[in-house]
């Protein structure tokens, strides 16, 4: 799949200082990695393999380096997403307590549906995703940086209408 | 108290008193509450005499494996010649726990304090706190705390930073962890070395959880003997532990309790028992990587480390996932096996084959299209997929599908026959 | 038992190791090859394929020989039952995505998981009905093809790519069983060594375009030589199929190589199946050249250096056998003697991983040969005395710019149409190094022999031969 990109560096001013920062925490370079791609994916929207060529020349790795450590985290995006990027928990705990069908709810409802895929508008890309560590509050889901727990099918309509 | 519910009069509170308090994550109402007297204790003792403390208090690693903890800081090198590093594992993804997220977002300046006194006993200057990138509120809270608890001076000369996972939970394993923070990908290393030798950067290390640590200020403040005397079976079981419950029951939450506690007083009176008419047919006690119990298990178990393997189990995490009788238990195992799998670091052969396979299989019998042989199938795997890999991941996968299969067979069977499963109606 | 070694008993076998010593190696010794996938004595450890899984008595589990140091008194069972179920499993797991392409794989016959499989595997498969992984083949580079379908994920090629050659252009990308061997697409595996990943890999996953169907493993016969690429003096292979050389691999040499052949020295071999050689002793008669035999070619030979007197230059290929070189030396011995030699020149690609290897500048296998028996680097001066000389010998330099108002003997493979040796008054056939049994000195002064893969064409005989044929019948003694 090749994917239209609007490729501008990542790693300049504000960006270039806040992980000239982040580089003092660690005693090498290659230890920012996770770090600096954090910052690149909250830029850019996603990693894409332009983005991890920058990232490889700003830490003095190389491009493949980073793709295999890119692709072995899941929350890099490798792909543009929606605005709203839905990470709904799955996993046993939560699927007992009825997950599948929050799933199903917000995926009607944002008119994404199905999951992974991103809704025509552009706005929503919901994904199923393992243990979210918050199983008490079944189901959990994380819209972008929003924890929000134990949501049920019925607060879905609610929720969409706010971050839509 | 048994957050997010009201205190239940049999649990013992020391790690969770405050919390939903919340004043006690500001730096200021966490001094008020006697923050931060641990470790400015703490840090004007020796290293080896906060370690023996530690070591009398009897507490085990709050991660899974149970190891002592005094001992466990014992091991770094007697003799500095190289800088030490702490890494604290905030990567809590075990299924079925959420005890450290609490601990984090409540009582942020517990762990940081827990680290401090830590990184004084294994003397590392440098402190990492590992925690998963899914745990978007917690890292905002230990990020403001850490901030105030720095613009406080409070740590002298040790430096602790955050570092953010990326979703991966093989990065709770210790040494893909330190991999994790070292900018690789989440693979365990082999062991030896071990992280005391040679961890993050090659350099000695520990490594411990978050609860571990957020004990650790009250040992060194109200003594080891107190501590050690918060036992209810096992003596090597000392101290309280925060369960987490979640499934199939009416309170889910955290519940701190003594070791030794009964799991069945844990489940029907705390937490209130499976929802209204429906009775209980299996428990993960800790975490999905522990053998399933049945009811009558369940009920017999003790929570400590003793008493979770004399019934079949293990204490793990002390994520405690209830089924009640209308789970799909075929199902459920299912969805671990595909957890395992998905989160499989690709490493040992065993493991990445092993759990997409078991899963596949998995998916098969719940499809109707099982074969009578492949329980026998899965159970063969599940032994070619224990003990014989880098870490523990794919006996992990391997763990509810034997005790499953042993347990709920006649589950199994009425797929395998083409039925949907009857509910075994326990008790 | 020598002081200070390990001992321990490996199925049965005492041997003892120094200290350090890893099991699977200590297994070498006591005569046993454990069955291995990631291991390779020249990468660092990973210990991820679990293959080489042992008993070891006391141990509460299996242990991986290949991670696993030896401790004194150690008992090691590689045919222990749970052992074998453990390897047999891994063989299970390894084969449930493994496609079987034998007929149409270049790794046929010299796969280890083929090896293994037959050793040690069960028949038949327990994987049903399910599909298998499939992903298209992927051009890595310019010699290299990815065909992840057959990939083990050993990650022998990334481990070799990260800390040997120390550029780290593979990696593993995703996880669990959707892992592959990944390039980021701004990159080539094109780093001067990246070839030997196409040998470290223990399947047929990553191939060589250069030898892709070109010849089943069977069908080859092996020959140890030296490669010629460069003053380096790696230890080869030679791969012969009919009587054509069609692949050039690395043979261990842990003082030079290591496990380890360059491109540039794996694809230096197609001249070696050149056609248009020299296949019979030509002499000078009427103005042109006639093709003789070796009695008659001897005879003029003999006749011109028993004619002349003064000064003999040889101008002479560093690629040589030093047997050739000492010969000529020796032919000559009469004269006043200038000997020369002129190295081609390239670009010096090191190892980085492995010290003092490397793609030398100096592209020719023999010149510290040469200089050991007196011939000099100053080529140029050694042609202007080559004008005056009596005798000229030129030793396999087809393109080798000579003039001389003397006797000119040309002893070499091929011969160009303008060629200034036309004008020779005789012309040698001889052997090339595939042809041939012959001594390298290496850059360092090591001496290492190569051996003969294939028969030279028509009359030609090793130049050393030849040479010290004609030496002995002047009744010259050998130079010292």
């Amino acid at each position: 799949m090749t994917v239209q990109e609007d490729y501008q560096p990542v790693f300049t001013g504000k960006v270039l200082e806040e992980l000239q920062t982040v580089l003092q925490r660690y005693p090498n370079k290659q230890a920012a990695l996770l770090p600096a791609l954090w910052l690149a994916q909250r830029e850019h929207g996603w990693i894409s393999d332009r983005i991890m060529a920058e990232v490889a020349e700003v830490l003095g790795l190389t491009p493949a380096y980073v793709k295999g450590v890119v692709t072995f985290y899941t929350m890099y995006h490798q792909h543009p997403v929606g605005k709203n990027f839905v990470q709904v928990c799955t996993t046993s705990p939560c699927n007992i307590c009825g997950a599948e069908e929050v799933l199903k709810a917000l995926l009607e409802h944002s008119g994404a549906g199905d999951a992974g895929a991103t809704s025509p508008d552009g706005k929503w890309t919901i994904v199923e995703v393992e243990c979210l560590g918050a199983c008490g509050f079944a189901t959990p889901i994380l819209i972008n940086d929003d924890f929000i727990e134990s949501v049920t099918p019925d607060k879905v309509a609610e929720l969409v209408r706010k971050y839509r | 108290m048994g957050y997010p519910h009201k205190p239940h009069a049999k649990e013992t509170v020391v790690l969770s008193q405050y919390f939903g308090d919340a004043d006690a994550r500001t730096i200021k109402g966490w001094i008020k509450r006697g923050g931060y007297e641990a470790l400015a204790q703490a840090l004007k003792m020796d290293p080896v005499a906060v370690t023996d403390i530690v070591k009398e208090s009897g507490l085990r690693g709050r991660g899974g494996a149970g190891f002592p903890t005094g001992l466990k800081w014992s091991f770094m090198p007697k003799e500095k010649k190289r800088p030490h590093y702490l890494c604290v594992n905030a990567d809590e993804s075990e299924p079925g726990t959420f005890k450290d997220r609490e601990i984090m977002r409540w009582t942020p300046h517990a762990l940081l304090e827990g680290t401090a006194i830590a990184a004084h006993a294994i003397r590392a200057e440098v402190a990492y706190i590992y925690i998963r990138g899914e745990f978007t509120e917690p890292w905002t809270i230990m990020e403001r705390a850490l901030a105030e608890a720095n613009a406080a001076d409070v740590f002298g000369n040790i430096k602790i930073h955050l570092h953010r996972g990326a979703g991966a939970y093989i990065c709770g394993e210790e040494t893909a962890l330190m991999n994790s923070i070292e900018g690789k990908r989440g693979n365990p290393r082999i062991k030896p070395p071990f992280p005391a030798a040679a961890g993050l950067f090659g350099l000695p290390t520990t490594i411990n959880n978050v609860e571990t640590l957020a004990a650790v200020p009250h040992i060194i403040k109200r003594g080891a003997a107190w501590y050690k005397g918060l036992c209810l079976s096992n003596p090597k079981s000392t101290g309280t532990k925060l369960f987490s419950v979640c499934g199939h029951v009416q309170r889910p939450g955290n519940y701190e309790v003594t070791m030794g506690f009964p799991l069945k007083d844990l489940l029907y009176d705390m937490c209130g028992g499976p929802p209204a008419g429906r009775t209980l047919k299996a428990c993960i006690p800790g975490g999905s990587s522990v053998p399933i119990l049945t009811r009558e298990e369940t009920e017999a178990t003790l929570l400590d480390y003793e008493g979770v393997v004399a019934q079949g189990s293990m204490l793990g995490s002390g994520g405690v996932i209830v089924f009640d009788d209308s789970a799909d238990m075929v199902y459920q195992i299912m969805r671990l096996a595909r957890f395992y799998a998905h989160e499989s670091c690709a490493q040992c052969t065993q493991c990445r084959e092993g759990t997409a396979w078991t899963t596949r299989i998995m998916e098969r019998i719940l499809a109707g299209q099982g074969k009578t042989k492949d329980l026998d199938l899965l159970l063969d795997l599940s032994e070619n997929m224990t003990g014989k890999t880098i870490c523990v991941l794919s006996d992990s996968c391997a763990a509810p599908i034997v005790s499953g299969i042993k347990k709920f067979r006649v589950e199994f069977e009425a797929y395998l026959a083409g039925k949907r499963p009857v509910p075994v109606m326990v008790g | 038992m020598a002081d200070g070694l390990i001992n321990l008993t490996i199925d049965g076998a005492p041997v003892s190791v120094p200290p350090g010593t890893l099991v699977i190696e200590a297994a070498k010794q006591a005569g046993v090859l454990v069955p291995h996938y990631c291991y390779h004595p020249g990468l660092p450890v990973a210990g991820v394929c679990r293959m080489c899984l042992v008993e070891i008595e006391k141990a509460p589990k299996l242990q991986i020989a290949c991670a696993t140091t030896v401790t004194e008194g150690m008992v090691v069972k590689t045919q222990a039952p749970a052992a074998k179920d453990a390897r047999q499993s891994v063989l299970e797991f390894l084969l449930i995505n493994h496609p079987l392409d034998c007929p149409i794989c270049d790794q046929a016959g010299e796969c280890e998981l083929q090896d293994f499989v037959f050793q040690e595997g069960q028949p038949g498969t327990r994987y049903g009905e399910f599909a298998k992984r499939f992903n298209p083949v992927e051009d890595f580079g310019p010699d290299v093809l990815y065909v992840p379908n057959r990939c083990i994920l050993c990650t022998r090629c990334v481990r070799f790519m990260e800390d040997v050659a120390q550029e780290p252009v593979l990696n593993v990308s995703e996880r669990g069983d959707r892992a592959f061997i990944g390039i980021h697409p701004e990159a080539r595996l094109d780093h001067p060594w990246a070839g030997n990943v196409v040998d470290l890999c223990p399947v047929g996953s990553l191939l060589s375009k250069d030898f892709l169907h070109k010849a089943r493993a069977w069908e080859l016969d092996k020959t140890a030589s030296i490669c010629t690429g460069c003053s380096q003096g790696c230890n080869i292979t030679l791969d012969t199929r009919d009587e054509v050389v069609v692949r050039v691999r690395p043979r261990p040499n842990l003082d030079i190589n290591r496990y380890f052949i360059c491109d540039h020295g794996r694809m230096h071999y197609r001249w070696m199946n050149r056609g248009d050689r020299i296949e019979a002793p030509l002499v000078k008669k009427d103005g042109g050249l006639h093709a003789t035999d070796w009695d008659e070619a001897f005879a003029r030979v003999l006749a011109i250096l028993r004619g002349a007197s003064g000064k003999a230059v040889a101008l002479v290929s560093p690629g040589a056998s030093s047997e050739a070189l000492a010969a000529a030396k020796r032919l000559l011995s009469g004269f006043s003697w200038t000997g020369a030699f002129q190295v081609v020149m390239g670009e010096e690609a090191p190892l980085a991983g492995i010290p003092n290897l490397a793609l030398r500048a100096e592209r020719a296998p023999n010149a510290k040969g040469a200089e050991l028996l007196g011939y000099t680097r100053d080529y140029a001066q050694a042609l202007a005395t080559a004008k005056s000389a009596a005798v000229v010998l030129v030793l396999d330099e087809p393109d080798c710019a000579v003039e001389t108002d003397g006797a000119l003997i040309y002893v070499g493979s091929v011969l160009g149409e303008d060629a200034a040796c036309r004008r020779a008054d005789v012309i040698l056939p001889i052997a090339n190094v595939a042809e041939e049994e012959g001594t390298f000195v290496n850059r360092d002064g090591r001496e290492q022999r190569y051996f003969q893969a294939k028969p030279a064409p028509g009359m030609a005989q090793p130049a050393a031969w030849v040479l010290a044929q004609l030496a002995q019948t002047m009744g010259l003694a050998a130079v010292p």
